[in-house]
């Protein structure tokens, strides 16, 4: 065929097929594609066992767990339309949308579900994030099969009685549970293809998913690409056609490729380029708070830390202010709870924090005196902290504030990640420059995590605690709930174990043509809520 | 040489069993775990990770497992990345590495030798002052700085160049491979210049020249070959080196190569990974020096291979 009439003949059936096409779904037009920056390397993309919360964006790109947060990190109903909760708390039962589907066009059932719970927990799974279900939320049976004393799934209270119906049973009430049924904690397990392809089963060739995006490519160390799945129950409403999610291992590069439109989401920003990018790109710069808490600890086992008042003088001593406005900034704000500001939720503050400056020195000099200490005879100690950027600046300069208010001789132990853990493992630390990650945007999250007995390693015993933490979870109602909440946050607060410094930043570069995205405490960023205007 | 060779090889065997325990026990020296860093997993789930990756059974016993996998080419799986393996990783990683070491070392060699005879050639003239600041900027200006500001000028401001990726063009690979080899050319030029000048004034250049024969000649045909050996010398173990990977440049200009693996391997107490990808080094610096020598046998025939 001469190339004129080929070309004329491709032409034609370019134009035939795209008019086919017309007529069957919907207008033809051009594809969108959502490039999202994901940072370091995707660690693993097995939805029972990552625990990163950059694999978890794309992992909750691909499931869909039993609910889903909206743009504002709520809860809204996900794989379950709706859900009932029994009176005493302990047992949820969850109600499956009609007619869903795995991405093969398989039926996804209930029992689906269940697996997913039963395979986290499955000590074979050896996986990060069992301790949701056999302590955050203590689903019946879990601990034990996790630690091996009972060998049968079928002892594990995540059931489903018919195939619309999931129905999970707690040891203990969690009002918090259904923040942790999303797609990073809680997503579905398709067995056939886990018993087939074994380890492999989430490599793009074999992965069966339920998200509303299936992945069809992964380049170790280079990006993941996602397309819509026909079969999600709600593809009508997802607007992205392909998401591809890119290594940017260098947030500098991250910046420079949004910068030259080679990217629309960026997973962070360098505080240092936080006020030059507002000042260029206004509010495409979105920094706010997460769900961090930063505060420093103090080892109660290790003389003379033991002493509340000596605690006390060095929180005292701590310019908050000083430390982030004017030296750690990058979108940290001051915190003087231990928990982060949470909505309907009235935090205990540290009486620190409202002090003048000259009474807050007074005091604390007049408290490091009473415990002791003085120009002739100085407290010296180490503050533990990992050598990334943040964390060190502000260990450096809360050992300064310390030798300048009290003459402390304060020294700082900058080390990589893994030392630092050791040495808070060792329990030879004195001073441990420490965070919190939250699971979830609420006080039980932070306060659970330092109750006595979930064994964190702060050597903190207290009874008082555990009774009104105990006391607080058992009550259903939020208000109420909350309130009880406070008082054991009080509690933490006037032990001095923890002198909280400040709450943590979420900071994204948004390109003003992506709609749909909301800032919220968790971080939470489905594809499917956004689409891309036309500019 | 096809002797000498073999003998070569076999020798490094020792080397590389010694390369291995030694990492195994820096490794295990260094302080925490693999899977320490989620401080929130229970005793029970961290000692199931442990028993999954064999972390709970004796020292002696884990490296004779390793070892043994070693032998049949299985590097273990990786701790942090955790869906593959480490023979895996390296594989996908390595021919980039190669790809953009060896594009780096071959710009490196030809620029850093044309540097660095021009500058022997016309000493303290225009050409040599040049050259010699074009290599002291290569060499105190470190890559993690010239890397941005190439990217800077070349793929923002100007956006002449793509700012990073790697989808296998041309254009992709421009700057990468520039900022590789900028050290390089920097290191062979002055290496060249200072033996080059050294080789004109020897007694069989001096010969050649009494011959009558032309002063183009003279260098490309009889000097080169004697002032090469130390540039020889030194782009054995510097190609071992760049074809490796470097973690600055692959972070930098997202280069999906191997570099990376020896600082997350070792941070993240990933010990699989970190033994194998030091293994993997080890087996090319003994490739490369070997490669050395033969090449030097060839251009000196003062060496012998007995």
């Amino acid at each position: 065929m001469p190339f004129k009439n080929w070309l004329f003949a491709a032409a034609v059936a370019m134009l035939l097929g795209g008019s086919l096409a017309g007529a069957i779904s919907a207008p033809a037009r051009a594809e969108t594609v959502l490039n999202r920056g994901i940072g370091a390397t995707i660690s693993t993309l097995d939805p029972q066992v990552n625990f990163l919360a950059t694999d978890g964006f794309i992992l909750d790109d691909i499931y869909e767990g039993l609910i889903d947060y909206d743009a504002n990190g709520q809860i809204v109903p996900g794989a379950a339309e709706k859900w009932d909760v029994s009176d005493d708390g302990l047992t949820y039962t969850f109600h499956l949308r009609d007619g869903l589907k795995w991405s093969s066009g398989e039926p996804l059932v209930a029992q689906d579900f269940a697996n997913g719970i039963v395979r986290t927990i499955d000590p074979a799974t050896a996986s990060d994030k069992a301790y949701i279900f056999t302590t955050t939320v203590s689903v019946t049976g879990a601990a034990d099969f996790n630690g091996g004393t009972n060998k049968d799934p079928a002892s594990v209270g995540a059931t489903a009685p018919d195939a619309k119906t999931l129905v999970i049973k707690l040891a203990k009430p969690a009002p918090y549970a259904l923040l942790l049924m999303s797609s990073f904690y809680a997503p579905p397990l398709h067995k056939p293809s886990l018993d087939k392809f074994g380890k492999d089963f989430i490599k793009p060739e074999n992965i069966v998913s339920n998200g509303a995006y299936k992945m069809i490519e992964n380049v170790p160390q280079s990006h993941v690409t996602l397309v819509r799945n026909p079969n999600y129950w709600d593809a009508a409403s997802v607007k992205i056609d392909k998401v591809v999610y890119r290594v940017t291992e260098d947030d500098n590069t991250a910046v420079k490729l949004w910068q030259a439109g080679e990217l629309d989401l960026t997973i962070d920003i360098p505080s240092d380029q936080i006020d030059k990018l507002k000042a260029e790109f206004g509010d495409q710069v979105h920094v706010s708070s997460s769900t961090e808490s930063v505060y420093e600890s103090f080892n109660l086992k290790k003389p003379p830390f033991d002493n509340p008042k000596l605690r006390e003088a060095l929180s005292l001593a701590i310019d908050r202010d000083a430390l982030i406005n004017k030296v750690l900034k990058g979108g940290y704000s001051v915190n003087c709870s231990y928990t982060i500001p949470i909505p309907n939720y009235d935090a205990p503050k540290l009486p620190d924090c409202a002090m003048a400056k000259a009474d807050r020195v007074a005091k604390a000099k007049q408290l490091y005196a009473e415990a002791g200490f003085g120009p002739d005879k100085p407290l010296s100690l180490a503050i533990e902290s990992t050598n990334s950027d943040s964390p060190k600046k502000m260990a450096e300069t809360i050992a300064v504030m310390w030798k300048q208010t009290l003459g402390v001789d304060a020294k700082v132990h900058a080390q990589d990640r893994d030392s630092w853990l050791a040495v808070f493992s060792a329990g030879t630390w004195d001073v441990f420059n420490d965070d919190l990650v939250g699971d979830f945007a609420g006080p039980e999250s932070y306060l659970s995590y330092m109750d006595p007995r979930a064994e964190a390693g702060y050597n903190w015993p207290s009874p008082e605690y555990e009774a009104t933490i105990d006391k607080a979870l058992a009550v259903g109602d939020q208000a109420g709930r909350y309130k009880l909440l406070a008082e054991t946050e009080k509690i933490l607060l006037d032990s001095y174990l923890t002198a909280p410094v400040a709450a943590g930043p979420n900071r994204h570069l948004v390109r003003s043509s992506v709609k749909g995205w909301g800032d919220n405490p968790p971080d939470w960023h489905s594809s499917r809520l956004m689409s891309i205007e036309a500019q | 040489m096809f002797a000498y060779a073999i003998r070569r090889i076999i020798g490094s065997v020792p080397t590389l069993f010694a390369l291995t325990a030694i990492t195994f026990i820096m490794m295990r020296i260094a302080p925490g775990g693999p899977f320490s860093g989620n401080r929130k997993i229970t005793k029970d789930a961290l000692a199931n990770i442990e028993r999954a990756y064999h972390l709970d059974e004796p020292l002696w016993l884990q490296f004779a497992r390793y070892v043994w996998g070693v032998l049949h080419f299985d590097f273990g799986p990786s701790m942090t990345y955790r869906d593959y393996t480490v023979s895996e990783l390296i594989r996908a990683g390595f021919p980039t590495s190669l790809e953009v070491g060896m594009w780096a070392m071959l710009l490196a060699t030809l620029t850093g030798i044309a540097l660095g005879i021009a500058g022997a050639l016309r000493r303290n003239q225009p050409i040599d002052y040049v050259a010699g600041a074009l290599a002291m900027t290569g060499l105190a200006i470190p890559i993690f700085v010239i890397g941005p500001i190439l990217q800077l000028v070349f793929g923002l401001r100007l956006g002449w160049l793509p700012l990073a990726d790697w989808p296998g063009d041309f254009a992709h690979k421009i700057m990468p491979v520039v900022t590789l080899a900028l050290p390089n050319i920097a290191y062979v030029s002055r290496l060249m210049r200072g033996s080059m000048i050294e080789t004109v004034r020897t007694n069989y250049v001096r010969t050649a020249r009494a011959k009558g024969i032309g002063e183009w000649r003279t260098i490309a045909r009889h000097a080169f070959k004697g002032a090469i050996l130390p540039v020889v010398a030194y782009l054995g173990p510097a190609t071992a080196v760049t074809i490796t990977g470097s973690i600055v440049v692959e972070q930098i200009f997202g280069i999906p190569g191997i570099g990376r693996y020896f600082v997350t391997g070792a941070n993240n107490r990933d010990y699989p990974l970190m033994l194998g990808v030091t293994l993997f080094y080890g087996a090319i610096v003994i490739f490369a020096n070997l490669l050395t020598d033969i090449a030097r046998g060839l251009l000196d025939p003062k060496v012998s291979y007995e």
